[in-house]
């Protein structure tokens, strides 16, 4: 299954001008554990949809909330020269795919 | 007796009281929803807060010293939040005044703020904190080596120091506590830290601050913890233990789920609140339903820092930017279109500079169908039926950004290529002039972390009877 299957919501949002940081969150348990569970849910996978080393990328289960967040650094600071996504809402969309 | 000396009188008679707290609005100067402020004033609040400010809209109005919100809704939101504050005789607090909280933001906020209370007929006592950050502090921070980068933007320079066309701080809930000393009916910040709105008054009445930073957290959001989430006003009924959250427009539900799941918004990580006085632990927080739309969090602990800190923020000028705005439904012109954008740079730059000169500009094109919001590694398996081309241009002049821009458009409506069907032009043009000025541009140049000992004198605090 893809995240975009079993997610029910997928976002993606500044933190701070300078870190973009996503949160997967699941209507149930089941799901939650399944996208947790995942071999594909890791820093190497994800680094590379966002050109950063994998090193940079944290991932943290939030269970309280059925959720997943992940945290990792802009390629370039919210709105300089180069950024494509002043408040950071539209780069959820490579997480989409995932499967999990 | 001003609003603040009556709270404190009522909880000294009284000191199992339970306080309550309004989050008016998370970004005030778009609307607030007259429907539910009114509801909010008839609980009876013991205080009415608003945030104004982000660095989500970037660095411009950072720079540029304006408003990202409206003049006329800014003042429209400004005067309800100030006659339903002064109508109950409670205190209101606003932060992060004017968008980015500088000077400029601050001083126009404050020129509302004066002109409602004339056309109103409010009097009022006022206590105005500034955030500018003193350049030479800054600079002795620097050399000092008490200067941290948050990644991403390099080591602060005293030469970026100078540079920066505005550098603000980050009040925390110390400046705020340092006002209501003051006794003032109003309190209004350059930039701060949102939760300092919410957590000033607990902290004076001294409420346990490991939830009092919770609920500040989540309140300075207004309704967006809410199931669905909106920004409506929010009530916050806070006692020694936790406290209790409701929206204040009945569609809007406060569930244990919505209010945990909201620490997730925005921050690098949903168990730490961080502020320059100490962190928030929330890992052991739990969140009970009262009823369908109340939820009751409590279990937060308070870590009080070794060592305070500000959050400094700075925009620097990068040059005066223009666009141009443009479309396209050709097929091969789309199929092109990454290659054929690159090569009209190259036609610009001869056509704007002379032989063998280097750009004094920069241009980059946007092409929206394509990869303009992610930076797609393939070509779509399907090409899109049309196309959106933005291309943006910065030089150090207005004059020369419209040069650029307006060349572009031209060698790219007429710019040839192999199995070109549409030689009359490339592009649709949805009105003219097609090349708009967009302003100066600006870059964060800070967002570092300043390790302080007494951040007092770095957000001093002002009074005045209005």
């Amino acid at each position: 299954m893809r995240l975009i299957d079993i997610a029910r919501v997928v976002r993606s949002k500044n933190a701070g001008p300078l870190h973009l940081t996503f949160d997967l969150m699941f209507a149930d348990r089941a799901n939650y554990d399944r996208c947790v569970q995942s071999p594909e849910l890791n820093a190497a996978r994800i680094a590379p949809l966002y050109g950063v080393p994998a090193d940079s990328v944290r991932i943290q289960p939030y269970p309280v909330a059925l959720a997943v967040k992940i945290t990792l650094p802009r390629l370039a600071p919210a709105g300089s020269p180069g950024d494509r996504d002043v408040y950071g809402a539209q780069q959820h969309v490579p997480l989409l795919e995932l499967e999990l | 007796m001003s609003a603040v000396a009556r709270l404190r009188e009522r909880f000294a008679a009284d000191p199992s009281r339970k306080l309550k707290l309004v989050g008016a609005t998370g970004q005030l100067g778009y609307g607030i929803p007259a429907a539910s402020l009114g509801e909010a004033l008839r609980r009876q609040p013991d205080m009415l807060g608003a945030d104004m400010g982000s660095t989500d809209i970037g660095p411009t109005f950072l720079g540029n010293g304006q408003m990202a919100t409206s003049a006329e809704q800014t003042k429209k939101d400004l005067a309800a939040l100030l006659k339903g504050a002064r109508s109950l005789d409670i205190p209101l607090v606003i932060g992060s005044a004017g968008s980015a909280g500088a000077g400029p933001h601050l001083d126009a906020t404050l020129a509302m703020v004066r002109e409602i209370a004339r056309e109103e007929g409010l009097k009022f006592r006022l206590a105005v904190i500034r955030s500018d950050m003193p350049r030479d502090v800054v600079k002795a921070a620097v050399r000092a080596g008490d200067m941290r980068s948050l990644g991403l933007l390099a080591e602060l320079t005293e030469v970026e120091v100078d540079a920066a066309s505005a550098l603000v701080g980050q009040a925390g809930t110390e400046a705020f506590v340092r006002a209501l000393e003051q006794d003032p009916d109003v309190i209004i910040a350059g930039r701060a830290c949102d939760t300092g709105i919410y957590a000033c008054i607990p902290q004076m009445l001294g409420f346990p601050l490991g939830p009092v930073m919770h609920m500040a957290k989540i309140i300075e959001c207004a309704s967006l913890c809410c199931d669905p989430g909106g920004r409506d006003p929010i009530l916050a009924v806070l006692d020694r233990d936790g406290f209790v959250l409701e929206s204040m427009n009945p569609d809007r539900r406060a569930t244990p789920m919505s209010v945990a799941a909201h620490s997730l918004y925005e921050q690098a990580d949903p168990n730490e609140i961080i502020e320059p006085e100490g962190i928030a632990n929330v890992f052991a927080a739990q969140y009970e339903a009262v009823d369908e739309r109340r939820t009751r969090v409590s279990g937060a602990v308070w870590h009080p820092a070794s060592q305070m800190t500000v959050k400094l923020e700075g925009a620097t000028r990068v040059g005066e930017r223009a666009v141009l705005l443009a479309g396209s439904a050709d097929p091969r012109f789309i199929a092109g279109a990454k290659e054929l954008t690159e090569q009209v740079k190259g036609v610009v730059q001869n056509l704007v500079c002379g032989p063998g000169e280097a750009p004094d500009y920069t241009l980059n094109f946007r092409l929206y169908g394509l990869d303009a919001v992610y930076n797609w590694p393939e070509p779509p398996a399907n090409p899109p039926r049309e196309i959106f081309v933005m291309a943006e241009v910065i030089a150090d002049t207005t004059e020369r950004a419209m040069t650029v821009a307006k060349s572009t458009k031209q060698y790219l409506l007429h710019h040839g290529f192999p199995g070109r069907l549409s030689t009359s032009g490339n592009l649709a043009f949805p009105f003219t002039p097609p090349e708009l000025v967009a302003g100066t541009a600006y870059r964060f140049s800070a967002y570092h972390v300043m390790a302080v000992d007494d951040p007092a004198p770095l957000f001093p605090v002002n009074v005045e009877d209005v």
